[in-house]
């Protein structure tokens, strides 16, 4: 018998559909991912599940859930079921745990409240919980004390202590590099079981890919496919998710063998850089030449951005030093963010701010419409605030805005990492062309080896500076395997 | 999210409640700046034998307890006050904006004293540094805009310094700079567009607190003295009287809650 | 520990503003301040012009005037505040003696505005745009706009003047007690309630107020155990702000009332220009609101542990 069936689900906000019907079922020790780029209504179809939609959104389709049968339409029906019978991972971890209560208090009030255990013995069970996820020293600490991954395991303990077999996993490694995000994978296979249900909403590739299970592709609020995960991996059977996986990084096709680089354009000797008392790296040397694309990886926190703003000049070393090659004009040195919305000003039209650079410049307003269309970009966004256009749009916007500066190295912090992938692989195709037949120096930074590897004509890896809660797990470890 | 969703219409300018608000001052402006010159009286004339007589065509309002038309008076005050606290919040405003800027670009020990400063004079009540002006500054509506200026450029200080300092550490800011701006773009392009609703909102503040304060202390007597006809000591002088004449003190009751209902709408929430 | 030095620094400033604005109000009064200064510790009678003498050497009020200021804050720094230019008292037996009765009435005030604004405003911010949370705003926004000496002024016409209910001045009794410290409580609470409000809605619409019902809390499991703390937080410390509006309210408040207090003092001392007395009273509230502040920053470092990191 399956631990929960849905029977057309329909979303509508007012007289729009956002979500056509789907059915779905989970059944006991199979896990069921809902794969979808943004808008593509996944996190609809899981918020009916649990009947948190927001208000104004209307849903039909019945769900049951054991023995019990609800309406999505009536999310009321639904509240008895939280923690009870269906747990929910947030999105993001440590946001969700109470800034101001310790742990292992977030983990007992579950046992306690939800489970109906006696105080002693839910602070009993939250201990254990916690030391079953290697985390036994951390019950007395406050959110705040925690890093990510630790966060994410008490999270996952909290959401668990009342005792449902479901768990509903929505986006649960945004933002997580590769590392982390196998090793989310990993604890909920774990918390499922053998037992238990578990149904993930994600947009990530190689997460959907490590739960296997069985697998429905969601676009613009329609099912384009379903099947076992890696039947659909292995021989997609519809363009879209063809294309969907062909812009997973993994699968790009790797860069051909780079020419000989020429001078630099950028280089560094010696480099350290600190943040407060922390140092984040040491004797970092480098060159940059005309035309090349310099991969830098890590996860995240490793100072990758740093050492790109330290290039720019907008950073100050702790030792070492930044060289230019000489002759080239003081601004010929530019940046694209990883959240372009916020490198705009937020009330003026992208046309009103890309004029006021063809002004100082002095280049031709010509040029515009001329990188428009090389960038494969409407000429009506520019009336549009920054707000107001997609994240894949406005990067090359972006993109568009340094290109008028005419630069000679560019460092992209993250440019795509919030983009969705089919946008992303364009973006960074667009991105890598540009500077290519430019012959700009380009610095590409991301948490994302596969894409580097596969993008970069020269990679540097950035290893984690050390962190006293990592250093402390990875004793742990040690111990253990002894 | 799809596009449409997040290209929502630009803020209109003002909100209802904001209109509201405006129609409340012009309401109250209108009566102190037109009435006067409707129905022709004189603020200080006397007629004790009309004393806290009701309304006639003279005096639309009544007559206080020295008979003079409540009417005037009121017209007058509601000109005297309004013009202190708006040559105070200009003056504070001016300062506190410049001052604000200068701390947020120049950091070190420029911002460390100017912050200090403000510190202390957040630490003292606005009332005391007020009365403290008034008592070294010959003249009373001097001593009021100097006072009131002392005590308002705080706020605007803080908002102006916080916005700016935000602002300057933002992408959007380190970009205009990568691209070769300068610190006059910076200002005209970034900073501005964000410090001018707040400005807005603290000065309708600041003015509804100037007005307030000048009326407090003419209420308890230290502020404007007898004759002048000035809100808080028209309201004192008349309230032994209120069950013989309740309209001449309900009109100047009335007047100042309009006003200051309309600039504390005027000024929205404070939510930035 | 940078928070206390920085309390402390303030603290400093404070009393070097007042010290200085008291000087130069000193220098700025009419007639001679050495005949007046030596009237206030000898009293009127005993004054002659050698004493004034004395006393003109002693402040160095005929040197350049930026010693006589050295000296003057020096006195300060030393505590010594001097005797009233009126009564020719110590100033600091003054104090003490109006202190209580402000402390007193403040207190009273604070409380009754904790009762009725942070309930109301915790129940309109759990549904935000909701009924209750619509009538409070327009209600407190209402009030907000009306000065606190007009509320005094209503209250005292409707309860005093024309229902006879209650003294419209005095002190002693509890009852005397009510209207002052209802009209203090008003104003406060208008605010309190926003703030309560704002912070009550904004928690509630965080990850970590959603997940907590996920994990099966009940709503009002939710609010006592994820709520209550986290909004205690942003009150308290704009609690401690409204120090300086409290003080306000207490000068007008005592005025309009009678009320024996510092404020009423504070009054009474500008207004016979009793330079000593401004300048004790005007340096008790400004440490006064540094002490509560730090007060408040001790409370709340134990309340919210990301703070004390």
């Amino acid at each position: 018998m399956s631990l929960l069936q849905a029977d057309d689900i329909t979303v509508r906000d007012g007289t729009t559909t956002l979500l056509a019907p789907v059915s779905l079922r989970l059944d006991p020790g199979e896990p069921l991912v809902v794969l979808g780029e943004t808008g593509s209504g996944k996190s609809l179809l899981a918020q009916a599940l649990m009947g948190t939609l927001p208000l104004g959104l209307e849903a039909k389709g019945q769900v049951t859930i054991g023995a019990q049968v609800l309406n999505s339409g009536a999310p009321d029906q639904f509240r008895g079921l939280w923690g009870r019978e269906i747990s929910v991972l947030p999105q993001e971890p440590w946001l969700s745990l109470d800034p101001l209560m310790r742990a292992q208090a977030q983990i007992a009030e579950g046992h306690c409240l939800v489970r109906g255990l006696p105080p002693r013995e839910a602070r009993i069970r939250a201990a254990s919980d916690l030391s079953e996820l290697g985390l036994a020293d951390a019950a007395a600490r406050y959110p705040h004390e925690l890093s990510g991954g630790m966060a994410q395991r008490v999270a996952i303990a909290a959401a668990r202590a009342g005792g449902a077999r479901i768990v509903i996993a929505d986006e649960p490694t945004k933002g997580l590099d590769a590392a982390r995000r196998d090793e989310v994978a990993n604890l909920l296979l774990n918390e499922m079981g053998q037992s238990g249900g578990l149904l993930i909403i994600t947009h990530d590739l190689a997460l959907a890919e490590r739960i296997g299970g069985q697998l429905i592709v969601l676009r613009a609020g329609e099912v384009v496919e379903r099947g076992a995960t890696r039947a659909v991996f292995a021989a997609p059977g519809q363009s879209y998710t063809r294309d969907l996986l062909a812009a997973n990084p993994e699968n790009w096709t790797g860069k051909a063998a780079a020419a000989p680089a020429g001078t630099a354009v950028i280089s560094s000797r010696n480099l350290s850089l600190a943040r407060g008392r922390r140092t984040l790296f040491r004797d970092v040397s480098l060159d940059i030449a005309a035309g090349q694309v310099f991969g830098v990886t890590g996860p995240s926190g490793c100072g990758k951005s740093s050492l790109g703003d330290t290039l720019l000049g907008v950073i100050p070393p702790l030792q070492g030093q930044v060289q230019r090659q000489p002759g080239l004009h003081p601004f010929a040195f530019q940046k694209l963010y990883q959240d372009p919305v916020a490198a705009f000003p937020p009330r003026r039209t992208i046309g009103e701010t890309l004029m006021d650079v063809v002004k100082m410049t002095r280049s031709d307003p010509r040029d515009v419409d001329r990188l428009l269309d090389g960038l494969g970009l409407q000429p009506d966004l520019l009336a549009r605030r920054p707000g107001a256009v997609s994240g894949g749009e406005l990067q090359r916007l972006s993109l568009l805005r340094v290109l008028l500066r005419r630069p000679a190295f560019i460092f992209a912090d993250e440019p795509t990492s919030r983009l969705d992938p089919i946008t992303q692989a364009r973006v960074i195709k667009l991105l890598t062309n540009a500077t290519e037949s430019d012959g700009i120096a380009l610095m590409l930074v991301s948490h994302d080896q596969a894409l580097i590897r596969n993008t970069a004509d020269a990679v540097l890896p950035l290893t984690p500076p050390c962190d006293p809660a990592r250093a402390a797990a990875k004793k742990r470890v040690a111990i253990a395997l002894q | 999210m799809s596009v449409l969703d997040l290209s929502a219409a630009p803020q209109p300018p003002l909100s209802a409640t904001r209109r509201v608000g405006v129609v409340l001052i012009a309401l109250v402006a209108a009566l102190s700046l037109l009435g006067p010159l409707i129905v022709q009286g004189d603020p200080y004339a006397q007629s004790l034998m009309k004393a806290l007589a009701g309304p006639d065509a003279a005096a639309p309002l009544g007559y206080d307890h020295l008979g003079r038309s409540v009417f005037h008076r009121l017209a007058y005050a509601l000109r005297l006050s309004p013009v202190i606290a708006l040559a105070a919040v200009m003056t504070a405003g001016a300062a506190g904006l410049a001052l604000g800027t200068l701390s947020a670009a120049k950091g070190g020990w420029i911002d460390r004293c100017l912050v200090m400063l403000a510190d202390a004079l957040l630490a003292l009540p606005g009332l005391l540094l007020i009365l403290m002006v008034l008592a070294m500054v010959p003249g009373t509506a001097l001593g009021f805009w100097a006072g009131l200026s002392l005590v308002l450029w705080v706020e605007f200080f803080r908002l102006t310094r916080a916005a700016t300092r935000e602002t300057l550490a933002s992408p959007a800011v380190q970009a205009s700079r990568l691209l070769g701006f300068g610190a006059a773009y910076v200002f005209r392009v970034h900073i501005w567009p964000e410090i001018a609703p707040m400005m807005l909102t603290a000065a309708a503040f600041g003015t509804a607190t100037a007005i307030m304060a000048i009326a407090a202390l003419g209420f308890v007597h230290v502020g404007m003295r007898a004759p002048t006809p000035e809100l808080g000591l028209m309201m004192v002088e008349l309230l032994p009287y209120w069950r013989e004449a309740p309209l001449a003190l309900l009109a100047p009751v009335l007047a100042t809650f309009a006003l200051l209902l309309g600039l504390t709408l005027l000024a929205g929430s404070r939510k930035t | 520990m940078s928070a206390i030095v920085s309390r402390l620094v303030q603290a400093l400033m404070v009393a070097i503003l007042i010290g200085t604005a008291t000087f130069v109000m000193m220098r700025s009064l009419p007639g001679d301040a050495a005949w007046r200064i030596a009237a206030g510790r000898y009293g009127y009678d005993n004054v002659d012009a050698a004493a004034a003498d004395a006393v003109r050497a002693e402040l160095g009020l005929d040197g350049p005037a930026h010693m006589a200021l050295l000296q003057w804050l020096g006195d300060l720094v030393r505590l010594d505040f001097g005797n009233s230019l009126v009564t020719g008292q110590p100033v600091v037996d003054e104090i003490a003696h109006q202190l209580g009765a402000s402390a007193s009435l403040a207190l009273v005030a604070v409380l009754l505005s904790l009762v009725i604004g942070p309930p109301l405003g915790i129940l309109a911010g759990l549904r935000p745009g909701g009924r209750l949370d619509r009538a409070l705003l327009v209600t407190s926004t209402g009030i907000k706009a009306v000065p606190q000496f007009l509320v005094a002024l209503v209250l005292i016409v409707i309860l005093a003047v024309q229902l006879r209910w209650l003294p419209a001045a005095g002190h002693g009794a509890a009852r005397h007690f009510i209207l002052p410290s209802l009209t203090l409580a008003l104003g406060l609470a208008a605010v309190n309630a926003r703030i309560a409000r704002d912070a009550m809605a904004r928690i509630a619409d965080m990850p970590f107020w959603r997940f907590a019902q996920w994990k099966g809390l009940s709503e009002r499991q939710t609010l006592l155990r994820h709520g209550l703390r986290n909004v205690s937080v942003p009150l308290i410390t704009y609690l401690g702000l409204q120090f300086v509006t409290l003080v306000e309210g207490v000068i007008i408040v005592e005025s309009v009332f009678g009320w024996p207090g510092i404020g009423h003092a504070l009054v009474h001392a500008i207004f016979s220009r009793d330079v000593p007395m401004v300048q004790g009273t005007a340096l008790v509230l400004g440490l006064g609101f540094v002490l509560v502040n730090a007060a408040i920053d001790l409370a709340i470092r134990h309340l919210d542990p990301r703070t004390a990191a």
